[in-house]
């Protein structure tokens, strides 16, 4: 089984100096995103495997593996939690 | 009190069967003294009844405002408290249907105020002009700046303040963000500023137009020494709190961004777009530099301390 990861469609975002701010309209929240996490949930514009969310991150950031995996791993399950990235099994 | 000539409302359809609830409508629009980016609709309705079906979207609320937005209708329907009257702006196109009771056309200078221009902030919306809830003046060294923060935060003392010392005011309340070639410029009304007994006794300042309905006294640029404005390119953002003395201090980007999206959010919430008013907020954000004002009393003894603190 493989889980891809996408952007909520309810999400809207724009960036400032490499931050963000989303915008969620289903449930009518909106919070601040880190430079990092807005690069992922630009990545999830299009559906992603974990693992290629966390290459994305080592190519762009001079951080290990490890640490990538970890971090996008809080990231994209804080995400899914929040629905903003939806996660689909196929 | 010094007027310019007021453009005509060429461009904008305002259909009512009452001739005098139209020429209200049309009055409201034409003293604006905007340049409306046209064409759009209005249609008014009167009467004791309300004509729309209902509608059980949850509603975002207003202070004397309820708006429902989104699926399954698209449209935007505006429900005013203070008296019978309700507003459906159009899913994508730049009109709306008001319908106003008679207790709502009598108090037609409230409504001007709150239902009529939320309504208006929907349909601006449709042609490309975004809502902002923020004053916009331009200081006497030609900066442009907007001051962006909730009611009671000192937008409207400050922007009278600042007219008595010859700033250009477009507007002490709400903008909106129009695409100026590769900038933003925010676009205001021309309406009073609106100040409260507090803010009037700061200022010294006594008279002005009665607003007693909002508590308020109204004062045009002009009458405390400053200008109008119909549009201010923003060099200088700032976000205002009440303090002990007054001061300027660069906020991040993250903060500058979700200070900026904070007082338009309860528009951005429609969905349609939201993409598009988040860019234009975003623009504004970057072209420009943005601070944390604290607004204390030694801006009232010295009232240049703003350009200095930005210079």
């Amino acid at each position: 089984m493989t889980t891809h990861f996408s952007r909520h469609p309810d999400i809207r975002l724009t960036a400032l100096e490499g931050e963000g701010v989303v915008l969620h309209l289903g449930a009518r929240k909106y919070f601040t995103v880190s430079e990092t996490g807005l690069s992922i949930l630009e990545a999830l514009k299009s559906p992603k495997q974990f693992d290629e969310i966390v290459q994305l991150i080592t190519e762009e950031y001079d951080v290990t593996p490890d640490a990538a995996n970890e971090s996008v791993k809080a990231f994209v399950d804080h995400c899914v939690s929040a629905a903003v990235v939806q996660a689909t099994t196929s | 009190m010094l007027r310019s000539s007021p453009p005509d409302v060429s461009g904008v359809t305002i259909a009512c069967d009452d001739p005098l609830v139209r020429q209200l409508v049309e009055d409201w629009l034409r003293d604006a003294e905007m340049a409306w980016p046209g064409p759009f609709s209005i249609t008014v309705l009167t009467g004791d009844v309300c004509p729309f079906d209902t509608d059980d979207r949850d509603g975002i609320p207003q202070v004397g405002i309820s708006v429902q937005a989104g699926a399954p209708l698209h449209t935007v329907r505006i429900t005013w408290e203070d008296a019978p009257a309700v507003a459906v702006v159009d899913a994508t196109e730049a009109k709306a249907t008001l319908w106003m009771s008679p207790a709502a056309l009598r108090q037609f200078d409230a409504a001007e105020r709150s239902f009529l221009l939320v309504m208006l902030v929907f349909v601006m919306r449709r042609v490309g002009w975004y809502h902002v809830h923020a004053a916009s003046l331009v200081d006497r060294g030609g900066r442009g700046w907007l001051i962006a923060g909730n009611s009671n935060c000192g937008k409207s003392t400050t922007t009278a303040l600042m007219a008595t010392q010859g700033w250009q005011v477009a507007t002490d309340d709400i903008g909106f963000l129009v695409r100026d070639g590769e900038r933003i410029a925010s676009v205001g009304m021309r309406t009073p500023v609106a100040l409260r007994p507090g803010g009037l006794a700061m200022l010294g300042a006594s008279g002005g137009i009665d607003m007693s309905r909002r508590q308020k006294s109204g004062f045009w640029p002009e009458d405390l020494g400053g200008a109008w404005t119909p549009r201010v390119i923003p060099e200088i953002v700032a976000f205002p709190t009440i303090g002990e003395r007054t001061a300027l201090t660069p906020t991040t980007p993250r903060e500058a961004l979700a200070a900026i999206v904070r007082w338009s959010v309860w528009v951005l919430y429609e969905p349609a777009f939201a993409q598009e008013h988040l860019d234009a907020l975003g623009m504004l954000a970057r072209q420009s530099r943005c601070f944390h004002l604290t607004l204390g009393p030694d801006l009232f003894e010295h009232p240049s301390l703003l350009e200095e603190l930005a210079s």
